[in-house]
């Protein structure tokens, strides 16, 4: 029995540390905006102007909704198929997200010359280093839920055989 | 282990080498998602498109450059070839071990391994996928806050042939994802007959 406390404990802790990470990562990125004055026109940078960041923010948003449920409803055993299945497609949104946030951002980074990018980064520092930011805690969070797949995954596993 | 003797008779009705019918729809599966990743890699790698293009005139005759448009030039495709190059992999050998591999169980953690690598692919994939989507969404469309010009009005085909790589890759996707959940409710469902020598 006290083993499977501290196995409850863990989940719960791995959890709540993807909530975190999930919510600072979607709040960092909404909040990113710059603007600076280039010659004649104002460049303004906002996380809406970039469907991947937009896609980034909804994704994390859904994903800590569901971490908040998840966290309340922890302590039924009945539903524990369904919260891994759920896990494993948040898991794999969160991290489809991240990886085209990456994309785009790194092409905001450091540009594309063969398409004609320049990189914007110079431009809206403060944009990029917030988006930055808020991508590592993407990440983090994505991280989070893979290994809590793993583990409820080694744990079942462990006990049946 | 206990293969060879003693439960030779429950090897035999059970979990022999004739496989059950849910077997088949696993195995027919992968085989599908299998053709979509392998197709999906190699039409991305093989993705160029040249366009000359005249960028001055000297006298009579226009000088002339070209412009090449490839896989290489942008990361996230890289990741995308790598990633779905992987997931064929995978499911290849998933398929041979499915059929010829029936003997090898690893301490009965068979299952767990191979809903964990399953699980591995779908996270790989899945990342792939988005990159490139998003990137493709890029090209097509540009971007004008950050003055990135759309690049599929030039190069019709590579951005042809991107989509079909990436619409391949999305149904290899979905059905690993399908074949994951499979493989995890296997690990899941208390199993009676297939573990050997259990009396």
């Amino acid at each position: 029995m006290i083993t499977k406390t501290w196995k409850m404990i863990f989940t719960l802790l791995l959890r709540l540390l993807a909530l975190t990470a999930t919510l600072a990562a979607t709040l960092v990125m909404v909040t990113a905006h710059d603007s600076t004055e280039v010659m004649h026109f104002t460049f303004k940078a906002k996380y809406s102007y970039e469907p991947a960041f937009k896609y980034f923010v909804v994704a994390e948003a859904i994903a800590s909704g569901y971490s908040l449920i998840v966290l309340f409803l922890s302590s039924k055993n009945s539903f524990s198929r369904l919260v891994m299945i759920l896990d494993m497609v948040v898991a794999m949104l969160l991290i489809s997200s991240v990886s085209a946030a990456m994309a785009v951002a790194y092409v905001g980074k450091k540009g594309n010359i063969h398409a004609g990018w320049l990189p914007i980064c110079g431009e809206v520092a403060k944009f990029c280093n917030q988006a930055t930011g808020a991508l590592i805690s993407g990440l983090l969070a994505a991280i989070m839920y893979l290994l809590l797949l793993i583990y409820s995954l080694h744990d079942t596993a462990y006990w049946m055989s | 282990m206990a293969a060879q003797d003693g439960g030779k008779s429950e090897v035999g009705v059970n979990s022999s080498p004739a496989l059950k019918p849910k077997d088949w729809v696993l195995l027919s599966l992968r085989l599908v998602a299998f053709f979509a990743t392998t197709a999906a890699t190699i039409v991305m790698a093989l993705n160029k498109q040249t366009n000359t293009v005249v960028v001055a005139t000297v006298g009579n005759t226009p000088v002339k450059a070209a412009v090449t448009a490839k896989f290489q030039q942008t990361p996230a495709f890289v990741f995308f070839v790598v990633a779905n190059g992987m997931a064929s992999f995978h499911n290849c050998l998933m398929i041979v071990v499915e059929l010829f591999g029936h003997k090898i169980d690893c301490n009965g953690l068979r299952l767990a391994i191979i809903a964990i690598l399953d699980m591995m692919t779908v996270a790989m994939t899945s990342a792939g996928d988005g990159a490139a989507t998003f990137m493709a969404e890029v090209g097509k469309n540009g971007n004008s806050h950050a003055r990135w010009n759309k690049i599929c009005d030039k190069f019709h085909a590579y951005c042809d042939r991107g989509n079909g790589a990436l619409i391949a890759s999305f149904i290899g996707l979905l059905i690993l994802l399908i074949i994951n959940v499979m493989s995890i409710s296997k690990l899941l469902k208390p199993k009676h007959t297939t573990y050997i020598g259990v009396p």
